[in-house]
């Protein structure tokens, strides 16, 4: 009945090993990326461009175009996309979790499902583009 | 001498009073006066109907765990001097409250009884050799490794400021996987294996979300954070081997 | 044996807010949302690069909005701050060692910020090269 006090470690249901582990990683693959990768790309791609700092020729459809649709832009799309929203979904789940709000089984498939459809989103339009 | 407002919470269920409610006590005090002592003060010479925990004066025994200012704190150890301003004591949050300052403490000591914090070796079990009597050597540097995560004294202010405890009171919590986590890393032990499973339910390490204030408030500065976060990559490291050993 | 009479309170959802240190940790967990909107500008962008010039043009103009920097330029902040935290985090649960010592926590801290740099260095050498 007590759960926590369970001293014979069997295989039952409130021993069941956790499937955290998968996401755990994911979500610190991605802080690290969002530590140390995004704020370049931030910085760059959506403040000293857009505002006029750096020439608007960094961004020219023709040089963007090549940027992303190659390998760098690959790597780029994994560390600066995919990584962060898999960190993203981690901890809005949890902090869902912390404001009670939801349930466990929902908030995790909203929050890794989305995390899942719009990295293949991004993987599928980085497809399209190298074909 | 100065005085200092001592807002005490105060829960009497004996006396048909089934919600608690505060109460105020001016208390002389100087700078050696510690919470405990204001306590004691109010329990000599103002209202000898308070009841709290405590024994030793000096941080060793763990029993005089209060909120103050609702951050968790011992007694023994918050001086009325570090504070300005009216101070605010309260039980230990997240424990069911038994009478003013007394909690239940049984739900943690049922989850470090879980984590099975002793040496686990069968090979000191051997009784008709001599090798049954010897002890156990460990050099410095074996020891090392977990010293800094064997100094808990079993006060529960961890739990008090843990909010994933307080969410979900399932969760096995600070101070039992520091100590799980410790034997596990003691060059002595052999009980890792059976402690793993605990640690990777859902309730083990992984309702951890590293808050950090159980380090914060540990009165040992055992950093428990660290060593629940050092479990979370031995349980991803377990699931790992479990998954190429299929 | 006397009935239990025990008090034992809930905790709200609004227990965070009962605490400066858990008002930070707060902070820090939300650092993901304007993140989340970084992200989506990106994909926007990744398609609309896609869609021919004409679009990305579009999604230049779209970056260049006061209210779109705003929330981009706190997404820079927060990253940052996730930084400083994450970095702070990352020695006390993987502490290494070498030559049988503990690496000191300052040093794996300054060690990520040095990476930090090295991108945004990397960064202004991509956008800003032949410009």
């Amino acid at each position: 009945m007590n759960k926590g006090t369970s001293l014979n470690n069997d295989a039952s249901e409130n021993m069941r090993r956790s499937d955290e582990p998968i996401w755990w990683g994911l979500f610190s693959a991605g802080g690290v990326c969002f530590a140390v990768f995004v704020p370049a790309a931030i910085l760059f791609i959506a403040l000293l461009i857009p505002a006029g700092i750096v020439g608007p020729d960094a961004l020219r459809f023709e040089r963007a175009h090549s940027m992303v649709f190659s390998l760098p832009g690959l790597i780029f799309i994994g560390m600066v996309i995919c990584l962060p929203l898999f960190h993203a979904a981690h901890r809005i789940r949890h902090g869902l979790h912390d404001l009670k709000l939801g349930t466990e089984h929902l908030n995790k498939v909203a929050t890794y499902g989305g995390a899942a459809l719009l990295s293949v989103l991004a993987l599928v339009g980085f497809a399209i583009g190298i074909l | 001498m100065t005085t200092k407002r001592l807002s005490i919470q105060r829960y009497l269920p004996e006396q048909g009073n089934n919600t608690p409610y505060w109460q105020d006590f001016d208390i002389p005090f100087d700078d050696s006066t510690s919470v405990l002592d204001a306590l004691n003060y109010v329990k000599e010479e103002l209202d000898g109907s308070l009841s709290y925990r405590w024994s030793c004066r000096m941080a060793i025994c763990g029993s005089c765990g209060v909120m103050v200012n609702n951050t968790p704190k011992l007694g023994c150890q918050s001086f009325l001097r570090d504070y300005e301003g009216p101070v605010k004591i309260a039980p230990l949050a997240h424990f069911p409250v038994e009478k003013d300052l007394i909690i239940d403490m049984g739900l943690f000591l049922d989850h470090l009884a879980a984590v099975q914090p002793y040496l686990i070796n069968d090979s000191r079990l051997i009784n008709d050799s001599e090798e049954g009597t010897e002890t156990f050597k460990q050099t410095p540097a074996q020891m090392e490794k977990y010293k800094q995560f064997a100094g808990c004294i079993n006060c529960g202010l961890c739990y008090s400021a843990c909010p994933q405890f307080g969410l979900n009171p399932e969760f096995l919590g600070p101070a039992a996987l520091t100590l799980a986590h410790r034997y596990n890393l003691d060059s002595r032990d052999q009980g890792k294996k059976q402690r793993m499973p605990q640690m990777n339910r859902e309730e083990g390490v992984w309702s951890c979300t590293f808050v950090g204030f159980c380090s914060e408030v540990c009165p040992k500065n055992v950093d428990p954070a660290a060593a629940v976060n050092q479990g979370k990559v031995e349980s991803a490291k377990d699931m790992l081997i479990g998954i190429f050993k299929g | 044996m006397a009935k239990r009479t025990s008090y034992f309170p809930e905790l709200k959802r609004n227990w965070w807010l009962k605490h400066p240190y858990f008002k930070k940790y707060m902070a820090r967990e939300a650092t993901v949302l304007p993140l989340v909107f970084f992200l989506l500008c990106l994909l926007a962008g990744l398609y609309s690069l896609l869609q021919g010039a004409e679009s990305w043009q579009g999604w230049l103009t779209f970056m260049q909005s006061p209210l779109v920097i705003a929330v981009n330029a706190l997404a820079f902040i927060a990253s940052l701050f996730h930084a400083w935290t994450f970095f702070q985090l990352f020695p006390r649960v993987m502490p290494l060692r070498a030559g049988g010592r503990t690496l000191p926590p300052n040093l794996m801290v300054l060690g990520q910020w040095f990476g930090v740099v090295v991108v945004m260095v990397l960064a202004a050498w991509i956008f800003m090269r032949g410009l």
